[in-house]
């Protein structure tokens, strides 16, 4: 009997210490994602004017593309507007033409 | 069902409800108008299944019943009867019609396959005073699409918030725009009533009358006097009308109507290009001179019109007939015409009238 008791006692202690083990990895775990986290914030706040100035000019070069591209389909003859896009143009529409005037 | 009534009676009920006859031969007894008594009155029937239009009569009624006839016959024949008393009597599916010493058979269509035109009931009801509703259908109306490949332009837009109404009609080349005030109303509807549908409204709707408009999510009838006109609402999301009016101008002119619809009309004459079927008609506004020079294999026509301009000088083509329509619907002495340049959509809109525009795109030459 009292040799049962030790040997669930002993039991407790080794599932308790294992515990504590996995606990121990997982504050590892957290203090690494913590780290990585401030780095990339840091990161972030590091992206310089210049960077966001040739995003910015990116993108507007991008979008002024696109905007030629539609002009250019809607001069072809073709409908840019959502409701007839991609549509032979009979006669000139005042949705394409409302939507590439919004742009 | 045995009734008596007079020619006139019959024409009224027949000649209502026959625009709601199906034309196209898809099920005979649509092709029928339905004849049903109620009460010491008569019911006239009709429809195409998209649109239902019925009619009641006060008649004398000795018999009651119903009858379905082929609505050409029908209403062909009681349009050639003489001005006398006119008995209807049933024998089964068929009309016995009596007149003087005379009497002609109609065969008819089995009456219990005739649709019901049902009522629904529904707590939505707004009420409009027809002179309002018929004005603005008839200033929209003719900018719908006759072409059916996009079914939502080929309705009309109606739109209320509580107070306000607005009626939008466009075919993507014209939209036009007519706003007024409803007292008393505090519903909200938004739904694309079939063309076919308002031009009944149109033709039906007597000035001093009341609509009485009840709806619900797809169906909505219509009731004044003893009419009652139902029909389906078109499916599909109406584009975003506000976004295509401009809100500036580079050029306003203000022009008498007359004047200009006679010298397009004139102009018109010489565009008529059979091969392109462009109606072009070109304006050269300059120095407060509306120029419009035409020519074509047929001819040469030159006019001058003194205008009230204020900005820019601009030389615009649009469709003669675009132009014309416009100018036909329009009450006032004058029209303003606000055009921002030649590919930029040029709005119309009455002398001091602020409750209707008419959005047009010009042709690029």
């Amino acid at each position: 009997m009292v040799g049962q008791l030790h040997q669930a006692i002993t039991e407790v202690e080794e599932n308790l210490s294992r515990l504590l083990n996995e606990v121990k990895s997982l504050r590892q775990y957290i203090e690494y994602l913590e780290d990585e986290n401030i780095n990339l914030k840091r990161q972030l706040c590091a992206v310089s004017e210049a960077d966001i100035n040739r995003i910015q000019k990116n993108a507007s070069k991008i979008q002024k593309e696109a905007h030629e591209n539609l002009e250019k389909l809607y001069e072809q003859g073709f409908h840019v507007c959502h409701i007839y896009f991609g549509e032979q143009m009979e006669s000139n529409c005042l949705f394409c033409n409302a939507f590439l005037r919004k742009d | 069902m045995k009734i008596i009534c007079s020619k006139d009676n019959l024409l009224l009920g027949v000649n209502t409800v026959q625009r709601a006859v199906a034309t196209k031969n898809t099920m005979p007894i649509l092709q029928g108008i339905r004849l049903r008594t109620e009460g010491s009155s008569l019911w006239f029937e009709a429809t195409d299944l998209e649109i239902g239009i019925r009619c009641n009569i006060p008649m004398e009624v000795q018999e009651e019943g119903e009858v379905v006839l082929p609505a050409k016959l029908f209403s062909e024949f009681v349009r050639k009867l003489p001005d006398t008393d006119i008995i209807l009597e049933s024998i089964d599916n068929n009309v016995n019609i009596h007149y003087n010493k005379s009497n002609f058979v109609i065969n008819g269509y089995d009456p219990e396959e005739f649709p019901e035109i049902t009522e629904f009931t529904s707590a939505d009801i707004i009420e409009i005073p027809a002179t309002i509703f018929k004005k603005m259908i008839r200033q929209t109306i003719f900018a719908c699409a006759v072409e059916e490949t996009r079914p939502v332009f080929t309705g009309i837009l109606v739109h209320v918030e509580k107070e306000n109404i607005s009626l939008v009609s466009t075919d993507s080349h014209r939209l036009a725009h007519s706003k007024a005030m409803i007292s008393d109303n505090d519903k909200e509807f938004k739904g694309i009533i079939p063309s076919k549908t308002m031009q009944e409204l149109l033709r039906l709707l007597d000035d001093n009358e009341i609509l009485t408009v009840q709806y619900n999510s797809s169906k909505i009838i219509f009731k004044f006097g003893s009419c009652q006109i139902l029909t389906r609402l078109i499916d599909g999301q109406f584009p975003s009308y506000k976004q295509v009016i401009p809100q500036s101008c580079n050029t306003k002119l203000l022009l008498n109507c007359k004047n200009f619809l006679d010298t397009v009309e004139r102009a018109s004459l010489l565009s008529k290009d059979n091969y392109l079927k462009i109606n072009n008609v070109r304006f050269n506004i300059e120095d407060s001179i509306l120029n419009v020079n035409q020519y074509s294999e047929m001819g040469k026509i030159s006019e001058q019109i003194e205008i009230e301009q204020e900005g820019e000088n601009v030389a615009i083509s649009f469709n003669a007939k675009y132009v014309i329509d416009v100018l036909k619907i329009i009450d006032t002495e004058n029209i303003i015409m606000e055009a921002s340049g030649p590919y930029s959509p040029c709005v119309f809109r009455p002398e001091n009238e602020e409750d209707y525009l008419y959005l047009l795109l010009p042709l690029r030459n």
